[in-house]
């Protein structure tokens, strides 16, 4: 037998053949193949497989892990997974580096210099931990339970968050993610439709697509830009309104370039339109819709001439869009948006609006439009110890003045805004914030202002935070605590209830390196210091088999099953029966009584946000492929595929201006605050009056190595920003910038007249 | 005789990178070099419309590589046998060569005298020496012919996100590639003054295509004019690689 032949058997027992199919019909193999046969194999061929789930973003890809020699050489996806197979992104092809990263935190860390400068001590885990619960005693027995904050993210967070609640304050799950982005949308949607959308939408099946700034394809949700893809080549027609000329613009049949601040007017007149001219599922609105005729006589007044005037659209553009979209329903995927905190004030309303003409096309629980999750009931976990806080908890008072006052639906969702954090721990008041646990987080390059970030933190009497790379709110904290990354834990059963719904779990590919520490070990060995008696279960697999239980699996049978368990979906309704929602009318609620009770419009309105003052141009911001918010930019794979982001700016105003493609310039905000240098992007891609930036860049933290100081950060551009009246979310477009090139400032011509409906910003230099 | 070929189906790509860190991960390529890459093109204006597309690129295992014609190193006999049939081919090849059988364009690691030639000569800029080693060798993609051998698709092809890389067999009349470029017109990325085959193909909307072809089209670098190494070059890298074998 000679070699090659000997390679090509011992191959077929290591791994599967695939085929050249389309489609993924990879056969699954089990866990671990014998990694001893298959010595020599080149590349990733013939490595040992964990299957595990990826967390370069939350999306979740179920991924395998292909171990050779001990060290972690590829990730790819799950074969068995019914929503990527075996495909990952770049990200998710890129965890090696997060895993190896040199500059990762290796050891529990004490502040030694002032807060800022990033200098610290090595100390022990006890040392560590002793020391955080003694902070976290002392502050609750001087201030009272709400001084104490907790920001969060990720998965690990779950864990972290039931200390928090444990110690009785409201602000014990502050999801940034949630309230600088999500927030909106839930809103709008738990509003109109009773449950949580998402981006529940069947795009696979769709004939006409709708989208409002979603950038699907520089933002890649694995799955979603699949069923995304699908629907584009079976023939879907797709629609993107965005100031920026978009990755899905590119692969759009119409594009119309928006003014920013606008998108409600063009709703509104699109929903007018569709009624006025029949366009619109009359069974549908008469059996499942409440407020048509209250949303028919609000909208009457939006015409195409009034929304094209602020839109600064062409009317014939808005008419055909709006044809094209509507002969395709009840098949219409209007994408609900994923980031929605853009300017505050009407961010719930535009969501709402786009839930509407929703509805006014039919297009709920039918293929092509929003579907129902499939819920997937795990165990309680009762080693988790939620009755045990409930206990805890039954005695404290919440606060007189609650940081939730002031917004209307707030207490709906868990944690305090964000914003009302931050000031109340700058200024004390309504009550003082002393503490903050910061996990997954990076709150200066997410959080509108960073620079009062600071400020508020300067005033507390201890942060603390839970990290694997040495991030910019790692040189702010007193402690630090190196945690292990998902490819060296484990953490909660992973669900999906979508349209192929799935159990899987995350399970340690290699053991946590250094002395960092699993999430599952922190929170428990932190909650014992605090007389907690919560993390019942002696590990991870014991607490992973009490969820599994529930749904008659185990670890072990999952393990058998190559890692990944599927149930049916149930996505779709019948429309002859009631949809029996979620709302207070069960119906899908066009007029929403509710904001009527608390003096908000309960039919969207549009209410205009301030226009760039003269001179500037509004930064907007977005992503790119490769990186995953501000998390992903120290990774050596990434930062060399995408080391800093361009500001895209326009060509006509380049010219003007005299900047060319390539060239660096510094911005200036309306408030004077100044960027870093930045490379610009001149495109005809994107509006006269808006600069484009993608976010993340620009890092301050002199120890992420190969991204300190690359590239400018948006977030360091955002200075003024307002909440939304609903639920508090921080609006983060409001913000305008000039460039300054040589030294001098070069002001942005306004080559899109303002109609006199639009105010202008006024500016106010900085103190 | 086959010939591997991948067709690139820009309708699909969304222009993830995915099959560039794939390519990175699975034949560990140090940064900043790569075998495999993605290039983001527009959004600009075209005669068809605005298009913001990508320039999904790796090695073109071309029908006339010239970097198989400037390879300086000694050429050797070799035996080439088709996996498919047992065929058996004896041919002369310098270190760069291609395959008879697959029609892939590979690099015999051992024989590489290290002197950039192909480097400078290839028109796609699809080949790397790794400067920072004491014995640089030449590298590019190899369309994983190492996986395809076992069964597998190349580590790009895997992992794209949406599927817009096709791999296979541009001989077998009933392949997907077979069927996308002659009958779905996929077409190769070449100009008047360079056009030597290449076996990576391109298919997408017209706009498409247009700034594709109009960004990066190669460029005139036909092998005449490319720097050949002087015959002290060749002479230096060699003894360089004796003296450190011995």
């Amino acid at each position: 037998m000679n070699r090659r032949r000997f390679l090509k058997l011992s191959a077929a027992t290591c791994a599967a053949l695939a085929s050249l199919e389309l489609e993924n019909k990879g056969i699954f193999r089990p866990v671990a193949s014998d990694a001893a046969t298959c010595k020599g194999l080149p590349g990733s061929l013939g490595a040992k497989e964990v299957t595990s789930v990826c967390e370069m973003c939350f999306w979740r890809c179920p991924i395998v892990a292909k171990i050779k020699d001990n060290k972690l050489v590829k990730i790819e996806g799950n074969p068995k997974s019914p929503t990527n197979g075996h495909r990952v992104c770049a990200r998710g092809n890129s965890g090696i580096q997060l895993l190896y990263d040199p500059d990762r935190m290796k050891y529990p860390m004490k502040r030694v210099g002032a807060r800022g400068e990033g200098k610290w001590a090595r100390i022990t885990w006890d040392e560590a931990l002793d020391e955080i619960a003694h902070n976290m005693k002392e502050v609750k027995k001087k201030y009272g339970p709400h001084a104490l904050a907790m920001f969060d993210h990720g998965a690990s967070a779950e864990f972290y968050r039931e200390i928090f609640r444990a110690t009785g304050t409201e602000n014990f799950s502050n999801e940034p993610a949630f309230f600088q982005c999500l927030g909106p949308v839930s809103m709008a949607y738990l509003t109109t439709y009773g449950y949580q959308v998402s981006e529940r939408v069947d795009m696979a099946n769709a004939k006409a697509m709708l989208f409002f700034g979603s950038h699907l394809g520089e933002n890649v949700h694995l799955s979603h830009v699949r069923e995304y893809m699908k629907g584009l080549l079976r023939g879907a027609k797709l629609v993107v309104v965005d100031p920026r000329f978009s990755a899905a613009a590119g692969k759009a049949d119409m594009w119309l370039p928006i003014r920013p601040g606008t998108d409600t007017a063009l709703i509104l007149a699109w929903i007018n339109y569709v009624i006025q001219h029949d366009l619109y599922d009359k069974e549908f609105v008469h059996k499942h819709c409440k407020g048509f005729e209250q949303l028919r006589k609000s909208v009457r007044d939006c015409t195409m001439d009034w929304a094209a005037r602020i839109c600064d659209l062409n009317v014939d553009d808005m008419t055909k869009a709006i044809k094209m979209v509507a002969e395709a329903r009840p098949r219409v995927s209007l994408h609900p948006g994923r980031h929605a905190a853009w300017y505050g004030k009407g961010d719930v309303q535009r969501h709402r609006a786009m839930g509407i003409l929703t509805a006014l096309f039919g297009s709920v629980g039918v293929p092509g439009g929003l579907y129902f999750p499939t819920p997937i009931h795990l165990g309680e976990a009762d080693c988790l110890g939620e009755d045990e806080v409930d206990d805890l908890i039954e005695d404290v008072k919440p606060p007189e003045t609650s940081l939730k006052d002031g917004y209307a639906f707030a207490d709906i969702f868990p944690g305090s805004p964000t914003d009302a954090i931050i000031k109340a721990t700058k200024t004390g008041k309504p009550y003082p914030v002393k503490l903050w646990g910061v996990c997954g987080v990076n709150l200066l390059q997410t959080i509108s202002n960073p620079y009062q970030t600071m400020d508020a933190i300067k005033k507390l009497d201890f942060i603390f935070t839970i990290e694997v790379l040495p991030t910019e709110p790692a040189i702010w904290a007193d402690i630090i605590l190196p945690e292990a990354t998902y490819l060296e834990r484990y953490d909660a059963v992973h669900k999906k209830g979508n349209l192929y719904p799935y159990v899987t779990v995350r399970q340690p590919v290699v053991d946590p390196m250094f002395e960092s520490k699993p999430p599952y070990w922190i929170a428990r060995n932190l909650a014992k210091r605090l007389g907690y008696n919560l993390f019942t279960c002696k590990d991870e697999r014991e607490f992973l088999n009490e969820q599994l239980e529930e749904i008659d699996l185990s670890l072990d049978k999952l393990s058998k099953a190559g890692g990944i368990v599927t149930f049916k979906a149930n996505p779709y309704k019948d429309l002859n029966k009631p949809l029996g929602l979620n709302t207070d009318s069960g119906k899908v609620e066009l007029y929403a009584e509710s904001y009527d009770d608390e003096d908000l419009d309960p039919i969207p309105r549009f209410e205009p946000v301030p226009a760039p003052p003269k001179g500037y141009a509004r930064l907007v911001y977005g992503r790119v492929p490769m990186h995953t918010f501000s998390r992903t930019m120290n990774n050596l794979w990434l930062s060399n595929e995408c080391p800093e982001g361009k500001l895209w700016i326009n060509d006509e105003i380049a010219t003007r201006i005299g900047v060319k493609d390539g060239e660096t310039v510094i911005m200036e905000n309306q408030a004077g605050y100044r960027s870093n240098p930045v490379t610009l992007f001149v495109t005809a891609g994107i509006r006269p009056d808006t600069v484009y930036l993608p976010h993340g860049f620009g890092s301050r933290s002199p120890l992420l190595t190969k991204t300190y100081g690359k590239g400018a950060s948006d977030q360091f551009m955002i200075t003024n920003y307002r909440q939304d009246p609903f639920m508090g979310a921080s609006g983060h477009r409001s913000n305008f910038v000039c460039l300054i090139k040589d030294g001098k400032k070069l002001s942005i011509p306004e080559l899109r007249p303002l109609p006199p409906e639009i105010p202008r910003f006024k500016m106010r230099k900085a103190s | 005789m086959s010939q591997y070929a991948m067709v690139i189906d820009l309708d699909r790509c969304v222009g993830c990178h995915a099959c560039a860190l794939a390519c990175r991960a699975e034949w560990n390529i140090p940064v900043p070099y790569r075998r495999n890459w993605v290039k983001r093109l527009g959004p600009a204006k075209t005669p068809y419309g605005m298009s913001y597309t990508f320039y999904p690129g790796l090695c073109n295992h071309c029908d006339h590589p010239v970097c198989v014609e400037v390879c300086p190193a000694d050429p050797v006999k070799r035996e080439f046998t088709d996996s498919k049939t047992g065929k058996k081919i004896t041919m002369e090849i310098a270190a760069t060569y291609k395959d008879p059988f697959t029609g892939a364009v590979l690099i015999d690691k051992e024989r590489c005298l290290g002197c950039g030639s192909c480097v400078e000569a290839c028109p796609y800029g699809a080949r790397y020496l790794n400067e920072n080693l004491d014995n640089p060798k030449a590298d590019k993609c190899t369309f994983c012919m190492e996986r395809v051998e076992h069964g597998e698709v190349p580590a790009c092809v895997k992992t794209c996100i949406t599927d817009a890389r096709i791999f296979g067999d541009l001989s077998d009349k009933s392949s997907d590639v077979y069927k996308l470029v002659h009958e779905k017109g996929a077409k190769r990325l070449t100009s008047s003054e360079v056009n030597i085959g290449p076996n990576v193909y391109y298919m997408g909307s017209k706009k498409d295509l247009h700034l594709l072809a109009e960004k990066c089209t190669p460029h005139e670098k036909t092998w005449e004019n490319v720097k050949a190494p002087t015959r002290r070059d060749v002479l230096m890298a060699a003894i360089k690689m004796v003296t450190e074998k011995a």
